[in-house]
């Protein structure tokens, strides 16, 4: 017997002085009141009397006494929060100075078990009686997801707060959690493999469950040539053969709603076409009878192509950048003269060799702005044959090879809070890009169609590319796993489902947010936003059956149907009942 | 309290008499037969002459039938000694029940100074405390109500030892009303036997209350007796308070027991019960009053 709110002395202490204080109180009457009677000579006649006593009354006394020890002994016990031993084999030896109990947070961990609580609460629980059976010690809880959560701290009640508000992430996080000096102490179903350390004490929460979830979902642009998109679905049936109901929607239509029957092991597949237009929130649900794990049950995609990116190119001989924008999918591109350009919705602006007299608020891509004053040029600044250096890593310039660009003049600019990101051998830069947080995005290029062979280079459509990703889609669009998910450092703000805005990490070069849930979340930078989906969509996750904890490897079996409630609880209900009880012995001492 | 009582009662009380069931000599010429010849009104016997009686009192007409000297024997009407004998102790301090113990004593004096009987109001405890005759007549009324009405309760109670006391004076034998709870843990018995024994007629007048009869509440309590100041923790099932009302029941059931063999007259006053119907009732129901 542990105690976790006490040292083992404190606590049996406690529990005496409550026993000895609760007798004490008992057989110390309360003065009761006086009553003046004429005579004791009828009281003293009957109580002389041997009087006939029921088992009752005889016993009343001492069961009333029993039971308001119990109460008092029960109270002091659950201020004391006693557990069992902790079975592991290390319990037994010297107790560590520090504890760290890892709780594997995939995804499978949400499975159920036969008893219906999931393996992550058995985990909890497990967690719980392994921080009480280190009552004492430094205690220190982490995830495989989030790394280090609480601790160390000797204070339980931290570590019990803590474990309350974990849940599993399904992701892992960059390292395993450490700490020095202490005994780790890792919960999991083994779903995962991991490489862990032979000093670990493993504890095994695997239970094989039934399940079939949703292993692949994405959505593509069709391989057929034609401008629609296809959705794959992969759906695997990790439990006895049984009917498996599908259902997908787009928005609120109804694309695909079929029953199927699937053998055990079995893995269905299947391709949907989906036409141009309508919505483009996407989702795919399943339903069967053995099914364990309710989160790979759906799965969401978001049909990029269904919202085209607005372009509006500004320029008087815009006829050389049509063929680029034709090309690709999900753009759709307006043509404008300089004197009727009027900021709108589109989405990215192309300064043709113009320029605003002031810097856009949407994200724009000026090639060869003329001379202004914002862009810190005059017309004569001019270097002829510039020679490419080999350029800084941008996004900009990934997969562009500058070599392909023949350049006769390059302009030279001093644009305020731009970053030159290609240069020439002499120095002058090529390529602007500026990043100003809290102003939209803007690249500027240093020739022209005029004055290279930009529209004919093989690097230009490569550059539009990038420009047109970098400039309005902060974050990388496509389906994403979940968990820990890193952002462009231009990404301000990360809404969830529900319309939840996330907690957003800003660490050098990149923000940083952890996507807990399946569906759909958007990415919002100064002046654009990226809707992306998010599944679990993982065999490893889905076939609860399986798990990688070899059967050689030392574990402490966690046993079935183990409450997660601590034991105080159970005392305090003990108490409680005992006061019914004692209140049921005064009734019962008046009314016989 | 106050005693005093309504003129209509009074009036009630006026035709009542206290019955006694022997005849008793008494001091001064009333209204009562007594065992002495004398010179009443009312003939009693006749007897022969002997020389020294009084030539008045010799039946002339008998003499001229018989030819024999024969005196006429008249009953001699006196007062009748009635000696009111209170429970003034502590068990008796219940404001309802002392009341009413001084109400009946009030009435009972009043109904014997109407009939013109001597009465001598004694107080006793664990002795005779207090001993008082107001004289004859009814207008000595006033001095009892002023007797009763500054009397206190409080001291132990000893009817035994108060009867022993009441005997060791000389006094007339006649009608002795003891007036008590007869919560004596000596025994009443013994006393009420003694003053058999002296050749009283004996009533006993037996006031009780509520509290007396019924315990009351359930739980624990610190009984307190007020007689002695003895502490007793005592824990009230309602078992135990129905043997308590059953002890009760046979403390009473025997002192009426013993009252029956030993001829002493027994009337119970409850506390609760309106004094009038006590008086004009029970009294009469007992031939304590006709």
């Amino acid at each position: 017997m542990t105690f976790g709110g006490l040292a083992a002395w404190q606590a049996w202490l406690l529990l005496g002085a409550a026993a000895a204080a609760a007798a004490w109180l008992f057989l110390l009457k309360v003065r009761p009141p006086r009553v003046i009677v004429p005579s004791l000579l009828l009281w003293r006649k009957v109580l002389d009397e041997a009087r006939e006593q029921t088992l009752w009354e005889r016993i009343r006394r001492a069961v009333s006494l029993a039971v308001t020890i119990l109460i008092a002994v029960a109270l002091a016990a659950a201020i004391a929060r006693p557990s069992r031993q902790v079975r592991a084999a290390s319990s037994a030896s010297a107790r560590a100075p520090r504890v760290l109990i890892v709780l594997d947070s995939s995804w499978s961990m949400l499975g159920r078990t036969r008893s219906g609580e999931t393996r992550w609460e058995r985990a909890v629980a497990e967690a719980r009686r392994v921080a009480a059976g280190a009552a004492g010690s430094d205690i220190a809880i982490a995830t495989t997801a989030e790394g280090l959560v609480e601790g160390p701290t000797a204070d339980l009640s931290s570590i019990d707060t803590a474990l309350d508000r974990l849940q599993p992430a399904g992701s892992t996080a960059s390292g395993w959690p450490r700490l020095s000096g202490a005994e780790v102490h890792f919960l999991t179903d083994g779903a995962v493999a991991r490489a862990l350390d032979s000093a670990v004490v493993l504890h095994s929460v695997f239970e094989a469950a039934d399940n079939v979830g949703i292993t692949a979902f994405d959505v593509r642009p069709a391989l057929d040539g034609t401008d629609s998109d296809e959705a794959y679905v992969e759906i695997g049936n990790f439990g006895p053969a049984q009917n498996v109901r599908i259902t997908m929607t787009r928005g609120a239509q109804s694309l695909i709603d079929r029953r199927a029957d699937m053998a055990a092991g079995d893995a269905l597949r299947q391709v949907v076409t989906l036409p141009r237009g309508g919505a483009a929130d996407l989702r795919v649900r399943i339903d069967a009878p053995k099914d364990s794990l309710p989160a790979d049950d759906e799965a969401f995609g978001w049909i990029e192509a269904s919202r085209p990116l607005l372009v509006t190119v500004v320029s008087s001989q815009p006829s050389w950048l049509a063929p680029v924008f034709a090309a690709t999918p999900g753009i759709r591109a307006v043509t404008i003269s300089p004197a009727g350009y009027r900021p709108g919705d589109e989405n990215i602006v192309i300064f043709d060799r113009t320029v605003p007299p002031t810097p856009s608020a949407k994200p724009a891509l000026y090639i060869a702005p003329p001379a202004g004053a914002w862009v810190g040029s005059t017309p004569d600044r001019l270097e002829p044959k510039p020679q490419w250096t080999t350029p800084a890593a941008h996004p900009l310039l990934a997969g562009v090879d500058p070599f392909t660009f023949s350049i006769e003049r390059a302009r030279i600019y001093e644009p305020a809070k731009f970053t030159a990101i290609a240069r020439s051998a002499a120095g002058t830069p090529l390529v602007w890009a500026g990043d100003d947080p809290g102003r939209a995005r803007a690249a500027i290029l240093a020739f022209g169609p005029g004055d290279s062979n930009l529209a004919a280079a093989p690097a230009f459509p490569v550059l539009i590319g990038n420009a047109i990703d970098w400039l309005a889609r902060p974050a990388a669009p496509g389906a994403r796993r979940i968990g820990r998910a890193a952002f462009d450092a231009s990404v301000l703000r990360v809404i969830g489902p529900g319309n939840v805005g996330l907690p957003v990490i800003q660490i050098p070069g990149e923000r940083v947010a952890m996507l807990r849930s399946p569906g759909l979340y958007t990415a919002e930078a100064a002046a654009s936003r990226t809707t992306f989906a998010v599944n679990i969509a993982d065999p490893d996750v889905s076939n609860l059956s399986r798990s990688t904890i070899a059967t050689s490897q030392a574990t402490v079996a966690v046993g079935e149907g183990i409450s997660p409630r601590p034991w105080w609880l159970y005392l305090i209900a003990l108490a409680f009942a005992a006061v019914l009880v004692e209140w049921w012995t005064w009734l019962r001492r008046i009314t016989v | 309290m106050p005693l005093r009582f309504q003129d209509d009662f009074l009036k009630k009380l006026e035709y009542l008499h206290v019955v006694s069931r022997r005849e008793f000599a008494g001091q001064n010429r009333a209204d009562r037969r007594t065992p002495k010849r004398g010179r009443g009104i009312e003939f009693a016997d006749h007897r022969p002459y002997t020389p020294g009686d009084d030539f008045r009192h010799i039946d002339w007409n008998t003499y001229r039938r018989l030819n024999r000297l024969l005196l006429r024997m008249f009953d001699e009407e006196q007062d009748l000694p009635i000696y009111l004998v209170l429970d003034v102790s502590a068990s008796m301090a219940e404001p309802s029940k002392f009341d009413m113990a001084r109400r009946l004593a009030a009435a009972l004096c009043y109904v014997g100074l109407a009939h013109l009987d001597r009465l001598t109001i004694i107080t006793f405890t664990k002795g005779l405390a207090h001993e008082s005759s107001p004289g004859r007549g009814k207008g000595k009324i006033f001095r009892v109500f002023d007797l009763l009405e500054k009397m206190e309760a409080g001291g132990p109670t000893d009817l035994r030892a108060s009867c022993k006391e009441f005997a060791a004076r000389s006094r007339q034998i006649g009608l002795t009303v003891v007036i008590s709870d007869f919560l004596d843990s000596t025994g009443a018995d013994v006393g009420l036997k003694i003053l058999r024994t002296l050749g009283h007629d004996v009533f006993a007048v037996h006031v009780t209350s509520r509290a007396d009869r019924d315990p009351g509440a359930f739980g624990d309590a610190r009984f307190v007796d007020a007689e002695t100041g003895e502490l007793r923790d005592l824990e009230v099932t309602p078992r135990l308070a129905d043997a308590y009302m059953q002890a009760w029941e046979k403390h009473t059931e025997e002192l009426v027991r013993f009252c029956g063999r030993y001829g002493i007259g027994y009337v119970r006053a409850d506390a609760e019960r309106p004094f009038e119907e006590i008086v004009l009732k029970a009294f009469r129901q007992g031939r304590f009053l006709a």
